[in-house]
């Protein structure tokens, strides 16, 4: 499964009012193309904040608030990983879209092969975590995640090429923090 | 420990999100976090994901505030600069103020120039004083959220209030 299918398809998952924060790098990119949509999120740098920022929006909705992040963007931030597992926010749902490489800097290997994330999320505390490397069952494993109770993290294994990269998203940074901020206001 | 005046006045100023990581300076200040509400306050395991997790709470429409040592400054600034302050996310910070002489060795090098740090990212900064904390409040708050950016106020020891 590539990147730009699995945000696909998660994407296809999703209800209306969900949140979701996506990853700076090749996710954001790729979510942006793949279904731009008012509540997401799109970071462009502070590699590592995925689960933060995400748990700061779940302490403050009600919607369900998805995660969308990278294996060595996790990594570099297991510390927010933490405060989710600790404080168990039951509307947070955390995807971990692992290629085992930090594929937007050239691909070079990520410790993600050796660190089992979904057993790293169950022992910080998260409710449900589990761990999908069979492209074939991808599908019903996003939907067992989203049927779940939060926080949960679904570790979903992805190919590491990229052979269409999607572009940057063409939004200014303060209109990307305007319309979710617009967005949760009129609610 | 009696009620944090501090923490009080920035709340009458709209503050309604806190995450931070304690000092030893901010003791009465953090004392009254832990009576905020549980989705009100985040006990962070780190500066960088308090501020971020602050951009969380703004996102969804909650006037946020971080508190930290002033160590913990060197940990958000990849954060402050790749985030708050290219998207224009406001962000009052409460910053105690270590390293004056006398103070441990571990708290000089960054202690020492923590203000040229803050205005080296253009990062508005306030001395706080004990018996000023609802000017203080007024000022972070509207500092950070008229310029749309961090802004700081410094917590020396005696003005942890």
């Amino acid at each position: 499964m590539t990147r730009a299918e699995a945000v696909a398809l998660v994407l296809s998952l999703l209800a209306d009012e969900d949140i979701v924060v996506a990853a700076d790098g090749a996710i954001t990119r790729e979510a942006f193309r793949a279904h731009d949509r008012q509540r997401t999120f799109y970071m462009l740098g502070s590699m590592g904040q995925v689960a933060s920022i995400a748990l700061g929006l779940a302490m403050t909705r009600l919607e369900r608030v998805v995660a969308l992040d990278g294996d060595g963007n996790l990594l570099m931030g297991l510390g927010g990983l933490a405060m989710v597992g600790g404080l168990k926010p039951p509307n947070l749902y955390h995807l971990v879209l692992d290629n085992g490489c930090y594929a937007t800097t050239g691909g070079q290997p990520a410790l993600s092969r050796q660190v089992d994330l979904a057993d790293v999320a169950a022992g910080a505390g998260y409710r449900w975590a589990r761990r999908c490397f069979d492209a074939q069952h991808v599908r019903e494993a996003m939907e067992a995640w989203l049927g779940a109770g939060g926080p949960a993290l679904l570790d979903v294994a992805i190919g590491a090429g990229d052979p269409d990269p999607a572009p940057r998203v063409p939004l200014t940074p303060e209109r990307m923090a305007e319309r979710v901020r617009a967005a949760l206001a009129s609610d | 420990m009696s009620p944090s005046r501090r923490l009080d006045a920035l709340r009458a100023c709209g503050i309604e999100f806190v995450a931070g990581v304690p000092c030893s300076y901010l003791k009465r200040f953090f004392a009254g976090c832990l009576e905020m509400p549980p989705t009100a306050f985040l006990p962070a395991v780190r500066e960088d994901h308090a501020v971020a997790a602050c951009v969380g709470a703004w996102l969804g429409g909650r006037r946020a505030l971080a508190a930290m040592q002033n160590s913990g400054l060197g940990y958000c600034l990849e954060v402050l600069t790749s985030l708050h302050l290219i998207y224009g996310v406001p962000l009052p910070l409460v910053v105690s103020d270590r390293g004056a002489p006398g103070d441990y060795e571990e708290h000089l090098v960054l202690g020492q120039r923590t203000r040229g740090l803050l205005e080296l990212f253009g990062i508005p900064w306030r001395e706080a004083r004990h018996g000023d904390e609802e000017a203080d409040a007024a000022w972070v708050v509207s500092t950070a959220e008229e310029q749309r950016r961090p802004a700081a106020l410094l917590v020396g020891k005696e003005a942890d209030s």
